[in-house]
């Protein structure tokens, strides 16, 4: 599903600030990974690597077997909203429209009939717990239902790999751990592949592998829950 | 403290140097423009005061008699009058040459024996073996040339020149050329001397001069001969000091520099608007620091202070910058307009290139650096007002500025009410400027009222928007939604463009039917023969034969000769029209208002009532029964108004009356035109043809079919208002730079809202077309604004402004087809100014833009 062989990102003149260094790392479908890791540890440059919305200094990264480096700019945001469903910590909803224009969006701008399109966000609203909310603005929500929004955003076009930078960094516990259940049922009912970075330890209890990401190399590996690619005891190992 | 505010103003330059660079180009192109219709205007009213000072020579007065001239008898009385030391006559005629590519040559027929004391006349001795050509001049079809003339067309002396006469063509013989100083430079160089009495043969002018020029003896004061004058010589004759009558000229031609200068203040009232638009974007994105100034102790007057400096820092600039490139446009605006005066007024000025006056620099700089403080004044005011607290909250709490309360919107309403009211209900006799203070009530009004226009349009535009556009298109009106203000500013300068281009095109539209109307009801003879591509001539003239020469022709029903003048009225001047009035009221009967048109008939048949225009009636306020008194060479004519009928030939208005009547007063029988009616069943080209026929090669006769001369006339109409388009689309163009501006601020605004949508999968497309929607959103609403703000001004420029300038009402209409067509036009126009923002943020780096606070 989401595959990175040799991945190196720096930045600056003549790579001044090396991100990320040689990093690999395969997500199978269906897999839930999380990614911790201190501030400046490269994990939002990972997402943006994954996402297409940044590239690579070196290495491949390839979704559902598609290499990203393949492709020019128009392809990779195709590729993003058809197979890329993204949430962030600051939700990123768009303040002038409402939470159900915000969520029909992503359909809207693959040209989908507007019916089509109002239906599939009311109902994805819904699934959230977010109907009675649908002609609200942004701010008109609480943090927690803008997350919510941002989260059926995402899933509205099913996609089959879900990207989270801190979705609960911007929540209260209570509020996080509400998300966090929402993600897990959404994750079982869809069977989406959740790639999170997180400094939340409950987020990544949320998900089946934790990596950890220092001075943009992966240190350590712990498989939380249920493994996904190759049978084999559950545990801790370092990378 | 001012110096580390200007500091930090520096570097926000620095760091926006775009919006700064296109706001400073919005205020010089608004003075560009100002300034080079005033350098025009200020080139051609020296160009034509020149020309009379000039051929004026030493003259310390002159004597005329309107264009008709006066009797020869006129120089013995001024002769024999104490205190005059010289008096010598003169013929003054614009004449058509047989070059094609030449325009018109001023001819001057002046007294060989002693004119050479009065002017300054240079002979080319290289150029003649005699010692006084003047005096040469005698000999009967002899003519002295400028030498650029000569030169430009390759004559020497004793070559033959072939020039048009009331006549018929004439061969007249060169006999010397001049040098290009004194009269030689009159005209451009186009100009020829030949002997009066000659020029009175030639150009048919009878036992008549134009003009005498006078000196008056060194010991008598010229205001004392001016008397003694005015007291020997008969009512009609006037008696001048050469600059009154360059004035005289100056008054002919105001309706049209008026005109021009009102619109030429259109391109500085939008850099208003733009400097407005660009000084509430500057206070919103400084918001923050404004709240830190304030934090750290700057005043509130030294906030306001600090956007005043940058707006006088900003038109001082922009003035320069506009003075120095209208300069550069000032001659082609002086071609147009010398153009206009000839075309519309036949008074023909010289080509001369344009001159700086420091009064009209200092004239745009100020108003430039004016309009700069004005616009910037309201967001000044605005910044000091910002509470610190609020401001120092983080930018994103801010999602959207309000539109302006109701209280303010309501006063909106009710300065438009009063302005409206104002100019519909007071008297016109108040003024143009007052009027245009009330106009002025209204735009305040408008602009106003314009943010919550603004909100409610683009709240009834979304759902359009968003079905047309679809995400793209709700999120380009929504732009306007969040910031109604900013958004007023740019669509107010939109909207000022938009109001004059709608309201001149609805103007030139009523002005049209009007015209149509009255040419179905006045000029409604088959042919039209006239002596000038122009309005008309004021020295050029057919003779009464040309009239037999076409009544003779198989087919012609009757021939009607048409004398087209303007005489002395009221110490301004009027335009008569002298037509043989059987045919006339034949034809043009009903419309005429006024007595029973059998009295009409058989008292103007007779010469014993005249007719006048509606606007000249109103102009002199007088009615039906009044008596009309006026002064002709040969006395006092006083006759009763028999009735009104329009005629726009005129903005002094006009007198009809009998062709007899005139002949017998003014002693003129010189033809202007000549209407012809024709025989049921005869072609009206075929005879067009048999007349230009008989005219080719001997008179410079234009001929026209009635369906031409309508189309002729309409011609004149848009010729009229070239420089009004011309002015309102520079106008409209300063406009588009505030659309570019605010869509740049817009796309650097929304940046984290544009990198979302790119995030979430928006293509770089997709965010092209966002923000071209938002500026068609923005031209939509202009449009629509505008053509309301139109209607307003249509009303006022038809009503109010007309009735100032030409003494008559226009009937209103307003050219929605034109308002429809403009969409489409305007939409292109406003896509082109958003092409390059959305460029921009199409090229946004998605990363940066969501990480962007």
């Amino acid at each position: 599903m989401i595959q990175l062989t040799n991945v190196s990102k720096s930045y600056g003149d003549s790579g001044a600030v090396q991100a990320l260094h040689d990093l690999s790392l395969t997500v199978e479908q269906g897999e839930r990974v999380a990614v911790m890791g201190p501030s400046g540890s490269g994990k939002s440059t990972l997402l943006n690597l994954i996402c297409g919305l940044d590239e690579p200094t070196s290495g491949s990264i390839k979704l559902e077997g598609v290499e990203l480096a393949a492709l020019d700019d128009d392809r990779r945001t195709r590729l993003r909203r058809e197979k890329i469903g993204m949430i962030f910590q600051t939700f990123n909803l768009l303040p002038t429209l409402t939470a159900l224009e915000n969520v029909a969006l992503p359909l809207r701008l693959q040209n989908l009939r507007r019916r089509e399109t109002e239906e599939r966000a009311k109902a994805m609203l819904e699934r959230v717990g977010l109907k009675v909310r649908a002609h609200h603005r942004p701010d008109e929500l609480s943090g927690g239902e803008r997350q919510r929004v941002a989260i059926a955003r995402a899933l509205v076009f099913r996609p089959p790999i879900l990207l989270g930078d801190e979705p609960t960094g911007n929540l209260d516990s209570a509020t996080g751990e509400e998300i966090l259940r929402l993600l897990d049922d959404l994750h079982r009912e869809f069977n989406t592949t959740v790639l999170l970075v997180t400094h939340n330890d409950l987020a990544a209890a949320f998900c089946d592998r934790v990596l950890t990401l220092r001075d943009g190399r992966f240190v350590k590996e712990v498989r939380t829950g249920r493994p996904v690619t190759a049978p084999g005891p559950s545990g801790e190992r370092q990378c | 403290m001012l110096g580390a505010l200007g500091l930090i103003t520096f570097r926000q330059w620095r760091a926006h140097r775009l919006r700064v660079a296109l706001t400073t180009l919005g205020i010089a192109l608004g003075v560009a423009v100002f300034f080079a219709i005033r350098t025009g205007n200020a080139t051609l009213l020296d160009s034509l005061r020149a020309t009379v000072e000039k051929v004026a020579g030493k003259a310390t007065l002159q004597i005329t008699a309107g264009e008709s001239g006066f009797s020869e008898k006129v120089l013995d009385t001024v002769r024999a009058t104490p205190g005059v030391q010289l008096a010598e006559p003169v013929i003054e005629t614009l004449v058509q040459t047989s070059y094609s590519d030449e325009g018109a040559l001023l001819i001057l027929g002046v007294d060989t024996a002693g004119d050479q004391q009065l002017r300054d006349y240079q002979f080319d001795r290289s150029q003649t073996q005699i010692s006084d050509p003047l005096v040469f001049l005698a000999q009967p079809n002899s003519i002295l040339l400028s030498r650029a003339f000569a030169e430009r067309h390759g004559l020497k002396v004793g070559d033959k020149l072939a020039l048009f006469a009331s006549d018929g063509k004439k061969e007249f013989t060169v006999q010397g050329t001049f040098k290009p100083v004194g009269v030689g430079e009159v005209f451009g160089g186009n100009v020829a001397v030949m002997d009066v009495y000659s020029a009175q043969v030639v150009f048919h002018r009878g036992r008549k001069f134009d003009r005498i020029d006078l000196m008056n003896a060194p010991a008598v004061p010229v205001e004392v001969v001016q008397q003694r004058l005015r007291a020997e010589l008969p009512p009609g004759v006037e008696v001048d000091r050469p600059e009154v009558r360059g004035e005289a000229l100056e008054n002919a031609v105001t309706a049209m520099r008026v005109g021009i200068l009102i619109t030429s203040f259109v391109a500085l009232l939008v850099g208003v608007y733009i400097i407005f638009n660009s000084f509430t974007i500057a206070v919103n994105q400084r918001w923050k620091e404004i709240g830190i100034l304030r934090a750290v102790g700057v005043e509130q007057g030294n906030v306001s202070r600090m956007f005043l400096c940058e707006a006088l820092l900003m038109g001082v600039i922009g003035s320069l910058v506009g003075i120095a490139g209208g300069f550069l446009l000032a001659s082609a605006a002086n071609r147009v307009m010398r153009g206009m005066v000839a075309a519309v007024y036949g008074v023909v000025a010289t080509a001369a290139p344009a001159r700086l006056h420091l009064d009209q620099c200092a004239i745009a700089f100020v108003l430039g650096v004016a309009a700069s403080m004005i616009g910037a004044w309201f967001p000044a005011r605005g910044a000091a007002c910002v509470d610190p607290a609020l401001a120092l909250h983080n930018i994103e709490a801010r999602h959207s500025e309000s539109a302006h309360g109701w209280k303010r919107s309501g006063m909106g309403v009710l300065l438009i009410a009063m302005g409206a009211a104002l100019v519909f209900w007071t008297p016109s006799r108040l003024g143009l400027p007052i009027q245009f203070l009330f106009a002025a009530v209204v735009l305040l009004g408008l602009t106003l009222v314009l943010p919550k226009l603004v909100l409610w349009s683009a709240r009834a535009l979304r759902p359009i928007m968003n079905w047309a556009g679809g995400a793209e298109g709700a999120l380009a009106v929504d732009a306007m939604i969040q910031t109604p203000r900013r958004s007023a500013a740019t669509v107010g300068a939109l909207m000022v463009g938009l109001m004059f281009v709608f309201s001149t095109a609805s103007y030139i539209q009523s002005y049209r039917q009007m015209i149509d109307r009255w040419m179905n009801q006045v000029l409604n003879a088959d042919i039209f023969v006239a002596t000038s591509a122009m309005l008309r001539s004021s020295s050029y003239h057919f003779t009464e034969d040309l009239g037999r020469q076409i009544a003779a022709l198989p087919g012609v029903k009757r021939v009607e000769n048409v004398r087209f003048t303007a005489i002395p009225y009221r110490g301004d001047t009027a335009a008569v029209i002298a037509i043989e009035m059987d045919g006339f009221l034949e034809r043009s009967q009903k419309a005429i208002e006024g007595a029973d048109s059998r009295t009409v008939h058989d008292l103007l048949t007779r010469g014993e009532g005249v007719l006048v225009s509606r606007n000249f009636a109103l102009r002199w306020r007088v009615g039906v029964g009044d008596r009309l008194t006026l002064e002709s060479p040969t006395g006092t004519l006083e006759r009763p108004i028999l009735g009104f009928l329009d005629d726009y030939r005129s903005e002094k208005g006009t007198i009809f009356m009998d062709r007899a009547l005139y002949k017998k007063y003014w002693g003129d029988d010189a033809v202007d035109f000549i209407d012809v009616d024709l025989n049921p069943g005869v072609d009206q080209l075929a005879m067009k043809q048999e007349v230009e026929h008989l005219t080719a090669g001997s008179f410079h006769a234009f001929v026209y079919t009635n369906a031409e001369f309508k189309r002729w006339i309409s011609s004149l109409v848009d010729q009229f208002f070239t420089l009004n388009y011309m002015q309102l689309v520079v106008a409209v163009m300063i406009a588009i730079l505030g659309i570019i501006n605010t869509l740049l601020i817009s796309v650097s605004e929304r940046r984290r809202e544009i990198g979302i949508v790119r995030a979430i999968g928006g293509l770089r497309s997709q965010i092209r077309k966002l923000v071209l929607l938002e500026a068609v959103a923005v031209a939509v609403v202009g449009v629509i604004v505008g053509s309301v703000a139109g209607i307003m001004n249509t009303v006022f420029m038809s009503h109010t402004v007309s009735i100032e300038l030409a003494g008559y009402s226009v009937p209103f209409y307003f050219p929605w087809e034109f308002v429809l067509l403009s969409v489409p036009v305007v939409t292109v126009v406003s896509l082109a100014a958003g092409w390059w923002p959305a460029r921009n943020a199409a090229r946004m780096q998605v990363i940066e833009a969501i990480g962007y606070e």
